[in-house]
């Protein structure tokens, strides 16, 4: 890097001067070579100043020349820079040029050359260089003195981040020699023998003190040094907020902020200097951040001021202009601020300002009460001379107040001054007449219970602390009267009054007197009349409420509430309001967001009587549902079901229930019909239906697919939102099939097992209808009983033996039998299962006509002689037994003899022609009809051509018994 | 005991009785003497060596390394103008009280005056504050000894004019070359208190000799 100098010789006082050995000297006088090139060393900022001049200008004119200029180092081969400069150079003028070497001089022996070639217009071109002026050497290390060691540069000063190279220049052998950087050693370059450099590059800030560096040669403790000052990146920060202003004309304050102190020990913090243009005065600074001057009696106005500061590093300057009066002129604090003649209502505040010249003052005044201005007399300043005075009115009493007042030059205002202020307090007055009672009444069947309340409108109406309250109590209806008194503390009272009509009278005491009374008249009968609650909106911490005038002779209204409805002690709170009052806006710190509260406004007639005028319920802010409903799902069908949350409260919620939202989930990409896809790009949002009616605790989703999986979820809703996230509850629909399933089969199922249960217990009914066992002839009874008289000739003739002629096909008439006469009682089941009873089917020749069935009964009653005769082909049916015989059977002798009286007959006396043999299937369709009700038609043929399995049988007996034969035969 | 060493023993004892009004130690009549103010004194180099070692610390650490390093000791540069407070030990041993407490205030008034230097140019308050406040704990260590010297009758050196230490760094003075010399002042300073602390025992001994050393010395008299 290279710059120009001016030639200000005492500036060459700070730079060493090394005397120059000349090399060469070229004496040619041209072209216009460089002459008497002298070179010195400036070490602080490791710079060669160059000087030479120009003898034997032509024509001593003033000419435009360039100069190159040729640096080398160590040797004069070794050109390290080349340059040129060009200037206007004059006869005999001595040029000086500077060139900053980053290496520092002292570590290298430097070499300068110069020439020059004319750069001007009146010269023609080509313009030919002249020659090289002779190398200056310039060698600081011939001055560097006796020591062993030394590290250059000395104490440099550079910015963060900036490179800087480093060199030791030793009078010894260069290997004992070990350099550190901060307690680290460094390795560097040799440039000679003698002499090593350090390149550091990116320096960083370590602390005010700087960066030690240090050589150390091992023998002969020898030690050297230098300092690193690295200076942070904001070297120097421009002063901003630079203002000056004067509180009296005389004496400039000028302020300033400096920015951060980047204060080294080598850069003391910077010093800042105030010139001042228009009266050419300088001064420098003591403080860092603000500075004085002086005003010049000579009445100036205009001040144009230049706030310079500069470290090693940077310059930096502000400007400022502004007019005296017009732009600097603040006061200052006001003086003697006193509170006089302070009473309950109104205090006087005075003050003095301290004068410039003859100028008057605008000041403002100010009254605050807990923090806050609740009077300002800006828009109306007062302006004063030197004594200022105000009266602060409309205060209350017994309050604590500060008052405050600021002033500002009235001429040309610029700026306040600052506030002087004062706390004090007014005084107490008589018990404020605006004073609220009001009760809240709890009728009984006869007694009616009051609490009056009581409070005063504000703490100025009260004027004062409240000692205690007076009661009284007078009846309307009765002439009974008492008092009672309340301390001050409590606000409320609970009186136990008969059901009349009262006159209740409160007054409030303090220590100057007793305030007027406040009146409310407790009716005898409470008013039961119906009013519909309206809702209404709330803000923040108010509600606006109006209301409908009833009757136009109305006192005043009341609107009572309650701060805290939720607790038992709610906190009641009432607003008295004139008689043309229709609205009024209740606001209370107490409400609360989420809160439903409840206005009642009452208006009070000219009796003193309250009567409820209008009901509002409403929320400060309504807040989401606190819960959502616990759902139930009935009627589950494959399309449908049904969701219902009949127990949720819709009262007891943050918010007024507006409705509710029923969100479901399902695998189809559709949402059912009613519903509608809240999210599409959220398929787990599902689909939703809103239910707009909270009373609507109920719902039927629909047109479902059957056996499909769905997961609904039902939240209330208010005006702030849906209710609290909750889970999904999953509800399966049926698959249509099974349901009809479910209830086709199930009760087929039922009914078989039914008709299976039954037809088991009735197996031996069935038995015997269908398919009777076949009476073995070997083992009947009958044949023992016959065996056992007569054992004779008597055989059993085998079926298979016969070989039949003819067979005849009888049809036996239905509904043969007829009741049974003379038996009085049916037969019981013992005695239908007893054997002999079979013998009721023996043939009897009386009853040729009557025809039983066909069928299940043994056919035992093959007779060997019919048999034998059987060659006729016919055997003749026996007739009837008569039913008055019947009866006769039951017992065992009448059994016997019937038997031995039968077989007699069919065996001995019977006449073949009277007899004849039927093939009778076992499988005959039985009876038509009850077995109870033993038919009375005429016997009717039955159909027995279709039998199967056939046997001979007598044909009397089959057909005969008209009565209990066949039930004998079940 | 024969007769003869009774006499002996008889006229050794009105020796020693002849020989008492001679002894400094017994020799008091209420006047407390420099005792109190050599113990005192020597209270107060100890105190300084403690408070010393806290600075010193902080300070260096301030110079940076190499100078907080505790096995930096670098050659003594440019500090040759400080008070050296190494010398031989038989030299120590052979100097009079006059002398050692003369050395002692000479070299404290040259450490004083360095010290404020050093207070004056450090950068950072807290330092400044703990440099001043060693600075008076110094002073008063000066005007204890100045004290002792008093009570001892010794008149205090006078500073030859144009001698008077200063703190103005020379054209050539580097800042390292200054920070090696805040170093040896601190260092000077550790040993100059903790030669001080064993100068004012010796002198304490040697002003309050013990009463069985009286005796002993007595007997020595005696035969």
């Amino acid at each position: 890097r290279c710059f120009p100098v001016l030639v200000h010789s005492p500036s060459l006082n700070l730079c060493l001067l090394f005397r120059v050995r000349r090399l060469l000297f070229l004496s040619e006088p041209r072209p216009l070579t460089p002459e008497s090139l002298e070179v010195s060393i400036n070490s602080t900022c490791q710079c060669l100043h160059l000087q030479w001049s120009i003898h034997s200008l032509p024509h001593h004119q003033e000419l435009q020349m360039i100069f190159q200029i040729q640096i080398s180092r160590i040797t004069t081969s070794s050109v390290v820079w080349v340059g040129n400069y060009s200037t206007t150079v004059k006869e005999n003028q001595i040029l000086q040029w500077s060139w900053e070497s980053e290496l520092p001089l002292e570590c290298a022996t430097h070499f300068v050359r110069i020439r020059s070639v004319m750069d001007d217009a009146r010269f023609p071109k080509p313009r030919s260089w002249s020659k090289w002026s002779s190398w200056e050497e310039v060698d600081a290390q011939d001055s560097l003195g006796h020591n062993a060691l030394f590290v250059f540069p000395k104490d440099k000063l550079v910015e963060e981040g900036s490179s800087v190279t480093f060199c030791y220049v030793s009078r010894s052998n260069l290997n004992n020699v070990s350099c550190y950087l901060d307690g680290e050693q460094i390795h560097g370059e040799q440039l000679t023998p003698n002499v090593s450099t350090f390149h550091l590059s990116h320096v960083r800030y370590k602390r005010t003190t700087g960066t030690n560096i240090y050589c150390e040669m091992k023998q002969g403790r020898k030690l050297a040094g230098t300092v690193l000052y690295v200076s942070r990146t904001e070297v120097l920060e421009e002063p901003k907020n630079f203002s000056c202003e004067t509180q009296d004309l005389k004496t400039l304050k000028c302020t300033w902020d400096p920015g951060s102190d980047t204060a080294l020990t080598i850069q003391p913090s910077s010093n800042y200097t105030l010139f001042e243009s228009f009266s050419q005065k300088k001064k420098v600074c003591e403080d860092r951040n603000w500075c004085s001057w002086q005003v010049t009696q000579d009445s100036q106005e205009m001040y144009n001021f230049t706030l310079m500061t500069e470290n090693y590093l940077r310059k930096r300057s502000v400007n400022l202009v502004f007019k005296l009066t017009h732009r600097a002129v603040r006061p200052m604090t006001p003086l003697n601020f006193i509170l006089e003649n302070i009473n309950s209502r109104n205090a006087t505040v005075t003050w003095k300002v301290r004068p410039i010249g003859n100028s008057t003052f605008q000041c403002q005044v100010e009254l605050h009460h807990d923090g806050q201005v609740i009077q300002t007399k800006q828009q109306n300043n007062v302006f004063i001379k030197v004594n200022g005075k105000y009266l602060l009115s409309e205060m209350e009493p017994d309050t604590h107040y500060l008052a405050r007042v600021r002033c500002a030059y009235g001429n040309h205002f610029w700026k306040w001054s600052e506030w002087i202020d004062q706390k004090f307090t007014t005084l107490e007055a008589d018990a404020g007449d605006l004073f609220s009672i009001w009760s809240k009444v709890c009728f009984e069947m006869i007694i009616g219970i009051f609490d009056i309340f009581f409070q005063p409108l504000s703490k100025s109406h009260a004027n004062g602390e409240i000692l205690f309250y007076n009661i009284a109590v007078e009846s309307l209806d009765k002439s009974s009267k008492f008092n009672l008194s309340i301390p001050a503390p409590h606000n409320d009272t609970k009186l136990t009054l008969n059901k009349y009509s009262y006159q209740i009278h409160v007054t409030a005491n303090n220590s100057m007197g007793t305030s007027p009374a406040s009146v409310i008249v407790i009716p005898g009968e409470p008013g039961h009349k119906e009013i519909e609650e309206e809702r209404v909106k709330g803000t923040e911490n108010r509600f606006s409420l109006s209301w409908e005038p009833q009757s136009r002779d109305a006192i005043g209204y009341v609107v009572e509430w309650c701060d805290h409805p939720q607790d038992p002690l709610c906190g009641l709170q009432w607003q008295k309001l004139g008689p043309n009052t229709t609205s009024t806006v209740i606001s209370s710190d107490a409400f609360e967001q989420g809160v439903r509260y409840n206005f009642r406004i009452y208006e009070i007639s000219p009796g003193w009587i309250a009567s409820l005028l209008e009901k509002k319920t409403g929320y400060s802010q309504e807040l989401p549902p606190s819960d959502n409903p616990q759902v139930t799902t009935s009627s589950l069908t494959s399309h449908s079901f049904t969701l219902n949350w009949k127990d949720y409260s819709t009262e007891s919620q943050p918010g007024f229930i507006r409705g509710y939202n029923v969100y479901l989930k399902s695998k189809m990409e559709q949402c059912t019909s009613g519903f509608e896809r809240i999210t599409p790009s959220d398929d787990s949002a599902g689909c939703r239906h809103k239910i707009d009616n909270p009373e609507q605790k109920t719902f039927h989703v629909e047109n479902l697919e059957p056996a499909s999986s769905y997961e609904f979820f039902v939240t209330a809703y208010t005006s702030a939102g849906d209710g609290p996230n909750g889970t999904f509850t999953k509800v399966t629909t049926p698959d249509e099939y099974t349901r009809m399933l479910t209830h086709i089969v199930v009760p087929v199922i039922l009914c078989i097992l039914l008709i299976t249960v039954l037809f088991y217990f009735q197996i031996q009914w069935m038995k015997e209808k269908c398919y009777p066992d076949i009476p073995d002839p070997y083992k009947s009874s009958v044949l023992s009983l016959i065996k056992s008289k007569e054992n004779t000739h008597l055989t059993i003739m085998n079926l298979k033996d016969c070989i039949p002629d003819a067979i005849e096909v009888v049809n036996k008439p239905e509904g043969s039998r007829t009741q049974p006469l003379g038996t009085g009682k049916p037969l019981t089941e013992t005695e239908l299962t007893k054997p002999a009873t079979y013998l009721y089917l023996l043939p009897t020749q009386e009853n040729p006509s009557g025809s039983g069935p066909c069928i299940c009964f043994e056919n035992f009653t093959y007779n060997q002689a019919a048999s034998d005769l059987g060659s006729s082909g016919h055997v003749p049916v026996p007739p009837s037994t008569p039913p008055s015989q019947l009866g006769l059977l039951y017992s065992p002798e009448n059994l016997l003899k019937a038997l031995e009286k039968y077989y007699t007959n069919s065996l001995g006396e019977i006449p073949a022609g009277e007899t004849h043999l039927n093939y009778v299937s076992q499988l005959a369709s039985p009876m038509p009809g009850d077995k109870d009700s033993l038919p009375t038609d005429p016997p009717v043929q039955a159909q027995c051509s279709e039998y199967k399995m056939q046997m001979a049988v007598p044909l009397g007996p089959a057909s005969s018994p008209p009565s209990e034969d066949t039930s004998l035969s079940s | 005991m024969p007769t003869g060493d009774s006499w002996g023993l008889l006229a050794c004892l009105c020796t020693v009785l002849w020989h008492l009004p001679a002894v400094p130690a017994l020799n008091r009549t209420g006047d407390p003497g420099p005792g109190p103010s050599i113990q005192k004194t020597y209270d107060l180099t100890r105190y300084l060596e403690h408070q010393l070692r806290s600075l010193a610390g902080t300070y260096l650490n301030y110079l940076g390394p190499p100078f907080n390093e505790p096995d930096f000791n670098p050659p003594r540069l440019g500090a040759d103008t400080l008070p050296r407070a190494t010398v031989d030990l038989d030299v120590w041993r052979s100097l009079n009280d006059k002398l050692r407490l003369t050395q002692n205030y000479e070299a404290y008034s040259h450490l004083l005056c360095y010290l404020r230097g050093l207070n004056r140019q450090a950068a950072t308050a807290e330092l400044r504050r703990s440099l001043a406040h060693f600075c008076t704990s110094l002073q008063g260590l000066l005007g204890s000894i100045a004290g002792v010297m008093a009570a001892l009758g010794y008149p205090l050196p006078q500073p030859l004019p144009g001698t008077e230490p200063t703190w103005a760094p020379g054209p050539a003075h580097s800042d390292f070359l200054q920070k090696m010399d805040d170093f040896w002042l601190l260092k000077e300073l550790q040993t100059w208190l903790w030669r001080s602390a064993k100068d004012f025992n010796r002198l304490k001994k040697k002003i309050q000799p013990p009463a069985a050393a009286v005796t002993l010395r007595l007997e020595a008299h005696g035969f």
